[in-house]
């Protein structure tokens, strides 16, 4: 009554007579809420980074868990509600199992983000089927990830190669060779605009990720609050030594 | 009072070898039942895609129905993985799943996967009713399998099995020769197995694609 | 002895008197009891055979495949199913090959013996029908012989038909075996009364080629055996309708396909050769 995005804010199924779904925009916008995570995409392999905001000192840093493994060929860093990243992180981390015992083969990045975009659309179903993560959700995921992976060769290829893509909470997703999600989404993007190039090596762009995480970051980045991943072309998460030596580099 | 079996025998050979850059998956076309024939030309081989052939002995209803979902599942991967069909090594293990899925009552059907792995190379693999596999170079399943199957180890296998240690069991024979020979193994079978008959599909697979030819066997 | 001829008994050769039976059964109920305790007996080649015969006008033709098989497996691609019984009767077999020879053979010798003993008279066809029969009716269907029998005597052309139990039958053209109901469509179809020979020899022998491609059981070539007044053509492989189809051109065993794994040389120095021993004595 006071506004007309107030009629159509409800219902996560009703579209504004403008078009819009403003249950999934204000997903969106918890997204920007969130601390700023960065991945880049090199023929070596794909690096993960992301801001861990530790709001005390008394937090124990290493239990703030932001890049998660889905498989041991694929990663993912999130940005938004980290809680509901867990629901999303975990369907994956079944169907790539899924996908290994039916084909023996490890399942192709693609495959398992769309797998994870299926799911992020399911909060307008009404949850009684008998589809066992279905769960009639309520509201959309608020977070958006970024997926590291490495596919297998295509036919006729000789190589395997590495993958970026980023999902939404509209179900969306696209391949990137860089990307920036989080608060400090928009200047980030800008800096790694700036400097990706294409033909970059793993250590280049683990100092790339670090340094626009660092221009974007309000404390100063120390081995405590930033994580680092790699997935080349197997998924690591880097130790606090490692974090460290990349950190000297800056 | 005899009781009804949900299984048939219908006969019926199957042949794969698989060489450096080919594979050749062949099978007779007689249909039979008891001691009669139903059909001299019904297929025992479906192509699944350009890089894997399935062929199947056994029971023809149970046959017709793995060949089915097989083929189905074949399409919906393909439309869940960016349009890229299964790799031979993945329909594979995906056949053995759908074997076992049924382990207490199983698919009648003694079965033979053949293809191009990812690099190139040729691939067989034989199953078991309940989707026990392994990939080999060669392999024969079926009525004229006892008929055959030592010709293979003697034509195929340099060395023998007694050797140690093992010797690879890769076919170095080329395709020309590969086909030949599947020809006169069921030429003999056709001799002495009498389920096995009237005609041959020869199914070869190389980079070129999938090709098919058909040769006449006996009659009687 | 109540039907010998000379020192012969031909009777108990076929079975005829009860004291002196061709088949020792003395271990039947012993072997029967093992057998229900889960003993396999040894399989026997069996013919699933396509055979049959006509009367034609002067005479009779009879036919056979020559498959002979072993459960699945084809032992014998060209074996013999028309058995000599006398020289103006033959007799198609199908059944148990064991049985079928047997049984025949007996009547052959027993037809031979019955000849010696009456002035070299032209046998019967009843005659060895009725041996046959009584032969078969006597081991009460465990002697497996399917017979087509056909011959030429005194009263003209003869067909019969014998079962495994000892029941037979008359008849203007006849089948037997597991082909006997492909061969039968042809005879259905094609049988006319007084056919000439020619006629008579393409029905007998297409009656045949059903069996052999429809019938799993039949296959390989088509023997005829024709009966007349003037004596008997036996047309063995009158037909071979089924060639190979395919011989690879380079079919070899390669050079130490079996390994050698192990090799001991024995030198024979320590054999004592006896000098100036005595030869063998070979033969009388």
């Amino acid at each position: 009554m006071f506004q007309t995005r107030n009629e159509y804010d409800r219902g996560v199924n009703t579209f504004s007579p403008e078009g819009r779904l403003f249950q999934v925009e204000y997903a969106m916008e918890a997204i920007k809420l969130g601390s700023t995570a960065v991945g880049i995409c090199t023929p070596e392999g794909v690096v993960l980074a992301v801001e861990k905001r530790i709001t005390s000192p008394l937090m124990v840093a290493s239990s703030v868990e932001k890049i998660m493994e889905i498989d041991s060929h694929i990663g993912a860093a999130m940005s938004g509600l980290t809680a509901d990243a867990r629901t999303l992180v975990e369907h994956a981390r079944v169907e790539c199992q899924n996908h290994g015992f039916t084909y023996n083969e490890s399942i192709p990045v693609l495959s398992v983000t769309q797998s994870i975009c299926d799911m992020a659309l399911r909060f307008g179903e009404t949850g009684d089927d008998d589809d066992d993560d279905a769960g009639g959700m309520s509201r959309p995921f608020g977070v958006a990830l970024l997926l590291a992976g490495w596919d297998p060769a295509e036919d006729g290829e000789e190589k395997t190669k590495p993958a970026l893509y980023h999902t939404d909470p509209s179900g969306t997703f696209v391949k990137y060779d860089a990307k920036a999600i989080g608060s400090g989404a928009d200047s980030a993007q800008t800096q790694l605009q700036e400097n990706f190039k294409s033909d970059m090596t793993l250590v280049e762009a683990e100092t790339l990720a670090l340094s626009t995480l660092k221009a974007v970051m309000e404390e100063k980045v120390t081995s405590t609050n930033v994580e680092i991943a790699c997935v080349a072309p197997k998924y690591k998460l880097y130790t606090v030594e490692q974090v460290e030596a990349v950190l000297a580099r800056l | 009072m005899s009781t009804w079996s949900p299984y048939d025998m219908n006969g019926g050979t199957c042949v794969a070898v698989a060489g450096a850059d080919y594979c050749i998956v062949a099978a007779d076309t007689r249909l039979s039942t008891g001691f009669s024939i139903l059909t001299r030309e019904h297929t025992k081989v479906v192509t699944l895609s350009d890089a894997c052939v399935l062929a199947s002995a056994g029971f023809e209803g149970d046959r017709k129905q793995l060949h089915k979902v097989l083929g189905m599942r074949q399409q919906v991967f393909a439309h869940n993985h960016g349009g890229k069909p299964m790799s031979c090594p993945a329909m594979a293990q995906m056949l053995s799943n759908t074997l076992y899925f049924k382990r207490f009552f199983p698919y009648y059907t003694f079965n033979l996967l053949g293809g191009l792995d990812k690099s190139g190379k040729g691939a067989v693999y034989t199953y078991d009713a309940i989707g026990s596999y392994e990939r080999t170079g060669y392999a024969c399943q079926g009525s004229g399998q006892a008929l055959i199957m030592p010709v293979l180890d003697n034509q195929l296998k340099s060395a023998s099995p007694l050797l140690y240690p093992p010797v690879s069991s890769a076919t170095p024979l080329t395709e020309a020769q590969a086909v030949d020979l599947v020809k006169d193994c069921f030429a003999t079978a056709g001799e002495r197995d009498i389920y096995t008959g009237d005609a041959v599909e020869i199914v070869v697979i190389n980079r070129n694609g999938v090709r098919r030819e058909t040769m006449p066997l006996k009659l009687d | 002895m109540s039907s010998s001829y000379g020192d012969i008994n031909v009777s108990g050769g076929i079975g005829l008197d009860s004291e002196s039976a061709p088949f020792n059964l003395e271990l039947a109920r012993r072997n029967s009891m093992i057998e229900r305790q889960g003993m396999k007996l040894p399989r026997y080649l069996k013919t699933g055979t396509t055979i049959c015969g006509v009367v034609y006008a002067n005479g009779v033709v009879l036919g056979a495949d020559t498959r002979s098989t072993n459960g699945d497996t084809v032992a014998d691609k060209n074996c013999e199913k028309i058995h000599y019984i006398a020289p103006n009767i033959y007799c198609c077999g199908a059944g148990t090959a064991a049985d079928t020879e047997a049984t025949t053979n007996m009547v052959a010798s027993a037809l031979n013996m019955h000849r010696y003993g009456t002035n070299g008279r032209t046998s019967r066809v009843i005659t060895a029908l009725t041996m046959l029969k009584s032969h078969l009716f006597k081991y009460q269907g465990n002697v497996s012989a399917a017979l087509v029998l056909g011959g030429f005597d005194i009263n003209g052309p003869h067909l019969f038909t014998v079962y495994p139990h000892g029941s037979s039958d008359s008849l203007p053209y006849a089948t037997m075996g597991s082909g006997s109901l492909a061969a039968m469509s042809i005879f259905e179809a094609g049988y006319k009364e007084n056919m000439t020979k020619e006629e008579a020899m393409k029905l007998v022998a297409d009656a045949i080629k059903s069996g052999v491609f429809n019938d799993l059981g039949s296959g390989s070539n088509v023997d005829l055996c024709i009966i007349t007044k003037e004596g008997k053509e036996y047309l063995r492989n009158y037909e071979c309708p089924n060639p190979r189809p395919y011989a690879s051109q380079s079919f070899s065993f390669a050079k130490g396909t079996t390994p050698v794994l192990r090799s001991t040389m024995l030198t024979l120095k320590d054999v004592v050769v006896e000098e100036g021993a005595d030869a063998m004595e070979v033969g009388a």
